[in-house]
């Protein structure tokens, strides 16, 4: 609402509301200059709202291209340059940081003043999270079983994560929570899987024992008995989460379902760790660690691992997607380095998680990929571009 | 580094700016260079109840009209300032802090993109437009 009548003559709301057979003077602002402080951004309409309310933040490193984040999304910032001419009109009390001095209070004429000519303006492309950068500062000091003696180095609160990691909030989390990650003492922390592996042995161990279902474990139970054969109880909890879930139905809360698919593919990797195996003797090794209660199947392993024939033998070896960058053509490069031609049943695991908004998977297979097919009734094959 | 999108005027009171935008460069005569405050650049005028507009630089009318923009923009200013307190923080690297506030949105830009009409008679201009190369 206008308070004073002649601030209706000037400024933007002088052009913007510009009555007919009316003119209006354009002229210099009084604070003309380049004002590079000043910058335009282009915003989708549903953004504004976010921007306005302060829901926004700019996130990076000096060195690296600014995103913007709303609380779930990333974007990239980029200016675009014009060649036109675009004169900026602010409102008529706009000043800078110098006080009165630019009134012109004697002006009958009504006027609008420009306070700067914009080269351009900042666009906005919604991006991926950039999480690798996550993956690799927590991978810098993983939570072991010697941790008192290991703990140093950078070690990352949540507000440091925030300053290093290119991601909205909720991307962070979700970010957090596919790597596994446990914020112990306010620190978030990617537990070494060999720490991993004992807490679990040993949560199998203790089951067939005390005669414990897999299916419903009873955190109270499960969490004293391994707290005082001396594992933290942060990491206790932890490995109910990372290898089960919460039954929800339960009545008193607090009883956990081990996941199967976790679990076999959980040893599935410890015994390819040391290198390739021939089938027969990964799964004989494979079957006999899993605990009774769990039915293995061979496909709860895709995406971890690859079957390859060595003239008549089967081979097994580790290859895990969630080692893998998140960035296609990062992705992509790899998969071809580790494999040259693939086809779509054994690639669609390892390209399934990724995510690039408005590109679908048909799109990125045509972009990053050169698709040939040896003959009609012969499966399509997958080859670097 | 994390820097704070601001809207210290408010959500609600948030100011429209308003855009010009010709396809050419204004040029201000060699005497005038250097005291452009307050200088007439041009007249704007809306003849009728139509969104068209006049306007006139120099001996140089252009014709154009008002047009919705299809995105909004928002008016950022950049605010440098030195934070005693955070000198002493170790997550930001250097003392100087950046933020930035919303001055104000754009929804609506008066566009000019046809050739101008050369006026025969005016007084000589002290601030006249120039076609672009590429104009239209």
């Amino acid at each position: 609402m206008m308070e004073q009548p002649h601030s209706c003559c000037k400024g933007a709301e002088m052009l913007l509301n510009l009555q007919p057979t009316s003119s209006v003077s354009i002229q210099y602002h009084p604070f003309f200059g380049p004002h590079d402080d000043l910058v335009l951004l282009e915003l989708d309409e549903k953004l504004l709202s976010d921007v306005l309310y302060q829901r926004v933040t700019l996130r990076g490193q000096p060195d690296e291209d600014a995103v913007l984040c709303t609380k779930s999304k990333t974007y990239s910032v980029k200016f675009v340059g014009t060649s036109n001419s675009v004169f900026l009109i602010p409102p008529a009390d706009y000043s800078t940081s110098h006080e009165s001095g630019g009134e012109n209070y004697n002006q009958q004429v009504p006027t609008a003043s420009v306070i700067k000519v914009a080269p351009g303006n900042m666009e906005l492309v919604e991006v991926a999270p950039r999480l690798d950068k996550l993956k690799s500062i927590l991978s810098e000091n993983l939570y072991s079983s010697d941790e008192a003696s290991t703990a140093m180095g950078d070690l990352y609160k949540w507000d440091d994560l925030i300053n290093k990691v290119q991601a909205s909030d909720d991307e962070l989390k979700a970010g957090l929570q596919a790597l596994s990650a446990v914020e112990i003492d306010g620190y978030w922390r990617i537990v070494d899987e060999k720490y991993m592996d004992v807490i679990l042995r040993m949560l199998l161990h203790n089951s067939v024992l005390n005669d414990w279902s897999l299916d419903s474990l009873v955190e109270d139970k499960v969490v004293s008995v391994l707290e005082s054969d001396g594992f933290p109880r942060k990491l206790v909890y932890h490995c109910l989460n990372v290898y089960g879930s919460r039954v929800e139905e339960a009545m008193d809360g607090g009883v956990w379902r081990l996941d199967a698919r976790r679990v076999c593919v959980h040893f599935a990797r410890g015994i390819l760790r040391e290198g390739k195996r021939k089938m027969e003797s990964f799964m004989e090794e494979w079957l006999r660690m899993i605990p009774e209660e769990i039915q293995p199947s061979f496909d709860m392993l895709e995406g971890e691992v690859l079957t390859e024939k060595l003239g008549v033998e089967t081979w097994v070896r580790a290859l895990s997607v969630s080692s893998f960058p998140t960035t296609p053509a990062d992705r992509f490069s790899i998969l071809f380095k580790e494999r040259a031609k693939w086809e779509w049943k054994d690639l669609e695991p390892y390209i399934r998680d990724l995510n690039v908004p408005g590109l679908s998977s048909e799109a990125l297979l045509l972009k990053y990929t050169r698709r040939s097919q040896p003959s009609i009734d012969a499966e399509p094959v997958f080859s670097a571009r | 580094m994390q820097i704070q999108v601001k809207c210290s005027c408010g959500a609600e009171k948030c100011p429209e700016w308003a855009i010009i935008e010709l396809q050419g460069v204004v040029e201000v005569q060699p005497s005038f260079q250097h005291s452009l405050q307050n200088l007439q650049i041009g007249l704007l005028c809306r003849p009728s109840s139509q969104e068209n507009y006049t306007f006139t630089v120099g001996y140089h009318e252009l014709t154009g009209y008002k047009v919705a923009l299809k995105k909004p923009m928002v008016v950022l200013k950049k605010i440098k300032y030195m934070d005693v307190e955070r000198q002493i923080d170790e997550a930001t690297s250097s003392s100087s802090c950046v933020e930035l506030d919303v001055v104000g949105f754009i929804r609506h830009k008066i566009l000019f993109k046809t050739r101008p009409t050369t006026l025969i008679s005016g007084p000589q201009p002290t601030v006249k437009e120039k076609i672009n190369a590429e104009g239209a």
